[in-house]
């Protein structure tokens, strides 16, 4: 395969390109899912191929192929190379790669128990019995489980002398209870909606207690027909951990990714209200508010040895203290904020896909204090757990967003569970009203495992870690009209 | 790939079936893309592959395996794991029979030209778009995609062609060209958008001078209070709420489950009077594949007519459930999301976007809208935001740009208080019209 890759970088640099990287990549997936005792999907699937990335005379070309014969990987690179010297045709400023010592090392995640060795008797026994403890439950309408593991081999070569070969795999899986009557549909998921997954094997299935679970969000679904209906007004808000996942993935995560701030999303995704000016100067939230980016994360599903265009992985800060301090930045772009170096947080989804600038893991670091704590300091404030739906503006000043459910905290204790929950805000507004974030014994790293972005659209995996926290006077249940 | 290079691939799965029900299908093809930003071209892709799929049926087991090797060692991989997961899959209660052949209509989608339109051409598209925006001092920012195949926007597939062992097979291909505009100073904007099956309907110049003069006229946006508000939202913004519509009511499963307002309804009104919805993958502006995932013709359905309530779309298993024939828009079996409408169709009317406009005493032109979300499935409750271009009407006049809002509506009522629309165009995957609604909820402003 080594040889594929060189023959493809080979042929771009003799057409003419100045710089060029080949990436192959080859990927190995599993994913099977229940719904209502019924088998939904048992798929396997594998991937194999090649993109070949270029500069010609200052623009950008990418092709990919998985053709991988002498004659598929020669004629793609040709492809690159012929696209490359098109987009200089409607160029402004030749593109300028920030440098980098072109890495040689071979990098592997953890993984203890090969998912993909693990019969799938199991994995269906284990779906089952999901299944019916869901289903169990009297009023449960639909109970869906779903287990996916993927396996990514990625090898590198750049015609600066690069050579990278990485292995990631990463396991998860989720639960989802649904309960219908009349004109309410209700759901709970578990532990998060869309799925829990980290970089690990199957020793992490073995980990988390879905059995236990499955039974009490089937319950909470149901009971969620008949709770009463989230208020509306300006209340305190605590969020856990999966849903401030989220919220710092919609609101501190893309408008930070420096691609955006320079307007190369402007058409689809949007730009940004953290523009360059405002780096190192803003208050963007509250002192209880720092924000790390971090490509070295154990078992994030943004962790990697080396991006995908040969930058090492790093950890630095986006907000420290509540100021906003760093972009999510490539070797394109770096030296637009005056830095030397690019921060690695260029990935793609595939080898069918050109890497862009895609979020690495981004966590809301620890504060003080036991959720237990939290609550009790807490006078009158709604409580909002797993998302629902989200919502922001391509600025990402204006958001909203639905969870599955709601307590009600009234003087220290939980009084009662609310349905149809949703807040709204202003991004720096919001994070300045934090007053409260919980210890590291609350820390956990959540997944967000449907990030769309660009075009060709690309779906990319992280993990953002968050331990539950408070925020004041938050508006609350604007959306709601039952 | 041609139709019998589809079928040679496709024989030789099937070849390697033995005695197992095999069905196999291949989607993939070609896609290109131009982006730009900032006036000059920022990135610019493409991608060739195919994708084979076999699902080996067991009596009431059944297994997938997905690959891109092609080759004979590659599809022995294949049928051997799809195999293998059928041995230990659990017996399903919903598994129907392999298809026999089956008779399609044929949906002429190609655009020989499109096919082969190579990036300079695309280049000099994009270099005449840009040309405009840079002359009125704005930023150009946009893509100019072409396609062959069935790839879709996020790198999904699409099926080319499908046969089985009880001697299907089907087959459809089509070409595609999309250009997109945005013209920004700042945080104000506008923009356009075209889509079509042949790039020779594409003029990005045209659509750069449309999105110029929005972003022109964005400049300086008055600040509304959130209210309710007679607004006019273009077609590109009644194809995304439409969608919304469409990913949680249209299809049988969502019936069934007691997941939908159509739930109970049928023959009774449920929309304004003037709404026809179908779905119709033979309407001109669609000719898409006149087949679904499970290798079934789809016939045309309407969903509404005249704001009655009148079907939904069936995929095998859900038109078992109810004793009847499939409509041919069911996804790959088995999966979990049931059918799915995948062209639709809300008739349009007569009226101009002007006369719309000059129907609306104080109320808002919406270009587009950004980010929609589903709040509560059975009332189609959406959120989301206006965006590239919200402007007041005032005493029946487009008159200045306003700050952008959010939104919390319900598409159902949406439709109920609908009352003109434009004849139909292609926006969003959607034929639909530019539609003027009373009273859409805007429920908070933006920043800019």
């Amino acid at each position: 395969m080594n040889d594929h890759l060189r023959l493809a970088l080979d042929t771009a640099v003799q057409r003419g390109a100045e710089y060029a990287d080949a990436r192959l990549v080859e990927s190995k997936r599993e994913d099977i899912h229940v719904k209502d005792g019924e088998v939904g999907a048992l798929d396997r699937s594998e991937s194999a191929g090649i993109g070949v990335r270029v500069l010609v005379q200052g623009g950008w070309g990418y092709a990919a192929t998985d053709e991988l014969t002498r004659d598929g990987l020669s004629a793609c690179a040709a492809r690159a190379v012929a696209i490359g010297a098109a987009s200089a045709l409607v160029l402004r400023d030749r593109v300028r790669l920030a440098p980098e010592p072109p890495h040689r090392a071979v990098w592997c995640s953890d993984c203890a128990v090969d998912p993909f060795t693990v019969p799938l008797e199991r994995k269906l026994d284990l779906l089952m019995r999901c299944s019916e403890a869901m289903r169990g439950v009297r009023g449960v309408t639909t109970a869906e489980s779903f287990l996916s593991f993927l396996r990514r081999r990625t090898r590198f070569i750049s015609s600066e002398g690069a050579e990278l070969d990485q292995t990631s795999t990463r396991s998860g899986g989720g639960l989802v209870a649904l309960a219908v009557s009349g004109a309410s549909v209700q759901r709970r998921s578990y532990p998060q909606s869309e799925g829990f997954f980290l970089a690990r094997g199957y020793e992490f299935i073995d980990e988390v207690p879905w059995i236990e679970n499955a039974g009490r969000i089937g319950e909470e679904a149901v009971a969620l027909l008949t709770a009463d209906r989230c208020p509306s007004g300006d209340f305190d808000l605590i969020l856990e951990g999966s849903q401030l996942a989220l919220q710092i993935h919609e609101s501190c995560g893309h408008p930070t990714e420096l691609d955006r701030v320079l307007g190369m999303e402007a058409n689809y995704a949007g730009t940004s209200f953290l523009t360059t000016e405002k780096q190192g100067v803003l208050q963007y939230g509250s002192p209880h508010v720092t924000l790390m980016a971090d490509a070295t994360l154990p078992h994030g599903l943004a962790t990697f040895g080396f991006d995908d265009e040969g930058v090492a992985a790093q950890r630095w800060p986006i907000v420290n203290a509540g100021r906003f301090e760093g972009y999510l930045t490539s070797r394109e772009t770096a030296h637009r904020v005056g830095e030397a170096r690019s921060r690695g947080c260029v990935r793609a989804d595939g080898w069918h896909h050109i890497p862009m600038i895609r979020m690495v893991n981004l966590s809301l670091m620890p504060g003080r204090g036991s959720f237990e704590d939290l609550v009790a300091d807490t006078d009158h404030a709604i409580h909002m757990e797993t998302n629902r739906s989200w919502s922001i503006d391509q600025l990402r000043y204006n958001f909203q967003f639905a969870t599955e459910i709601a307590w009600e905290i009234k003087k220290g204790k939980r009084v009662r569970m609310l349905r149809n929950p949703t807040y709204q805000g202003i991004t720096t507004g919001f994070w300045n009203s934090c007053d409260f974030v919980c210890g590291s014994e609350e820390w956990k790293p959540w997944s967000v495992m449907n990030c769309g972005k660009g075009q060709p659209g690309q779906v990319a995996e992280m993990t953002h870690g968050a331990a539950p926290a408070r925020f004041r006077n938050v508006r609350v249940g604007v959306a709601s009209d039952d | 790939m041609t139709r019998e290079e589809a079928r040679a691939l496709l024989d030789r799965v099937l070849a390697a079936a033995g005695s197992a029900e095999l069905e196999a299908s291949v989607g993939g093809g070609e896609n290109h893309l131009t982006r730009f930003a900032n006036n000059e071209i920022t990135q610019n892709v493409t991608e060739r592959r195919h994708v084979l799929s076999v699902r080996v049926a067991r009596g009431r087991r059944s297994g997938r395996a997905t690959g891109n090797d092609l080759s004979d060692a590659g599809i022995a991989r294949l049928v051997a794991s799809a195999e293998e997961a059928a041995k230990v899959a659990p017996e399903s209660n919903d598994a129907n029979p392999l298809l026999g052949p089956q008779h399609y209509r044929e949906v002429d989608a190609v655009d020989a030209a499109t096919a082969v339109l190579g990036p300079e051409a695309r280049a000099r598209e994009v270099g005449r778009a840009v040309a405009r925006t840079r002359a009125a001092n704005l930023d150009g920012a946009g893509i100019y995609e072409t396609g062959h195949g069935t790839i879709g926007d996020y790198g999904q597939l699409g099926t080319l062609a499908l046969a089985n062992t009880n001697g299907l097979f089907a087959y459809h291909t089509e070409t595609s060209a999309t250009f997109s505009i945005s013209a920004l100073r700042g945080t104000e904007s506008g923009w356009a958008r075209a889509e079509s099956h042949a790039a020779s309907d594409i003029d990005g110049d045209a659509l750069a001078a449309s999105a110029v003069d929005k972003g022109l006229r964005s400049r300086d946006p008055d600040t509304w209070a959130p209210g309710a508000y007679d607004v006019v939202l273009e077609p590109a913004a009644v194809s995304d709420l439409l969608r919304e519509m469409n990913d949680t009511s249209f299809g049988a499963l969502a019936l069934q489950e007691g997941r939908t307002f159509l739930g109970g309804k049928m023959g009774t009104p449920v929309l304004g009077p003037e709404i026809t919805i179908r779905d119709d993958p033979y309407h001109p502006l669609h000719l898409g594949s006149p087949f679904d995932g499970e290798g079934v013709p789809t016939v045309p359905v309407t969903i509404i007519d005249r704001g009655v309530a009148r079907g939904v779309v069936y995929d095998r298993r859900t038109a078992a459930k109810e004793a009847r024939e499939s409509t041919g828009h069911g996804l790959p079996y088995p999966n979990t999301v049931g059918p799915y409408a995948r062209h639709l169709v809300l008739e349009g009317g007569g009226a101009t976007l002007e006369e719309l406009v000059a129907g609306v005493d104080r109320g808002l032109l919406v270009t587009r809208v950004w980010y929609t979300n589903i709040v509560d499935p059975m009332s189609v409750l959406v959120t989301g935001m206006t965006r590239d271009g919200l402007f007041a009407i005032e005493r029946g006049k487009v008159t200045r740009a306003v700050r952008n809002f959010r939104f919390n509506q319900s598409v159902v009522e949406m439709l109920q208080r609908a009352d003109g629309m434009t004849a139909a165009v292609r926006a969003g995957g959607a034929v639909c019209p530019a539609l003027r609604v009373r009273g859409f909820r805007m429920s908070s402003v933006t920043e800019f």
